[in-house]
């Protein structure tokens, strides 16, 4: 096998963040909809159970979910806060950055091995 | 598909945060309009919003079992205000009743003025969206140099 789990889960990382980024930015996006309960994607949680898995990495599907346990912090039941969305999306970026400079790092590695240089 | 559904959704929302800010303008422009389109003086304007049911891009995913985020917002309707008209006492105006009193549209200025500067906050959340969405695109091509 060219990769190893590590490099496996962290491209599973990079789409979970990328699917995490897809609802935050849905919750932005409904800020001002009456009634709106906010969707979340635990990418970290479903990675730490499928880690060193090959299989159940491979089958990782990351499916938002409305996020039951907050509650509304507006009169019209939306549970949308515009500031908390934006330091997710902001966090979860920064996520996203991290785990494809990582991935790069390990495939600069493997390109040094097979003599084609960084 | 989870490419481009992040500025898929972001752009839906800049549309509708839009609507909001042309109907605010609208609110505005026609503070003092006696005479609407029926005669009657102008009614405030209010945008609903509703969740977008999904594109068909994000049916296909969800049909592929690989979860739906939904295709963002949509603007549901325009709907009156049916709060009752401002009455003023101008016995000189053209539309006066005969007790001397005008009927003035319900548009606060204020309240126009705190819904314009709701909408625009949320624009520019949502740009940011947007523009965090291009950076990891971005960045992920990087992967291939």
């Amino acid at each position: 096998m060219l990769f190893d789990t590590t490099q496996l889960a962290l491209e599973r990382a990079i789409e979970g963040a990328g699917k995490r980024h897809e609802a935050l930015a849905a919750n932005l996006a409904n800020a001002n909809t009456p009634g709106y309960q906010r969707v979340d994607v635990d990418f970290h949680g479903a990675l730490t159970a499928a880690i060193d898995d090959r299989q159940a990495l491979d089958s990782l599907a990351f499916a938002p979910a409305r996020d039951a346990s907050a509650g509304a912090v507006r009169a019209d039941g939306s549970t949308v806060d515009v500031d908390s969305e934006s330091a997710k999306l902001a966090a979860n970026a920064l996520e996203h950055q991290a785990a494809v400079q990582v991935a790069h790092a390990r495939i600069g590695i493997l390109k040094a091995a097979m003599g084609t240089g960084v | 598909m989870s490419l481009f559904g992040g500025l898929e959704i972001s752009a839906s929302a800049l549309t509708a945060e839009r609507v909001r800010m042309d109907v605010v303008a609208e609110n505005l422009a026609n503070a003092q309009t006696t005479r609407g389109a029926d005669g009657q003086p102008y009614r405030r304007k209010e945008v609903v919003l509703q969740e977008r049911a999904g594109s068909f891009g994000a049916s296909l995913s969800a049909a592929m079992n690989k979860g739906s985020n939904g295709g963002g917002v949509e603007v549901a309707g325009v709907v009156e205000d049916q709060t009752p008209m401002k009455r003023v006492y101008d016995p000189g105006h053209p539309d006066a009743d005969a007790e001397g009193y005008v009927s003035m549209p319900n548009v606060d200025t204020v309240t126009e003025m705190v819904d314009l500067i709701g909408a625009q906050r949320a624009y520019e959340a949502n740009v940011t969206a947007m523009q965090s969405a291009k950076q990891m695109f971005a960045r992920t091509l990087e992967l291939l140099r």
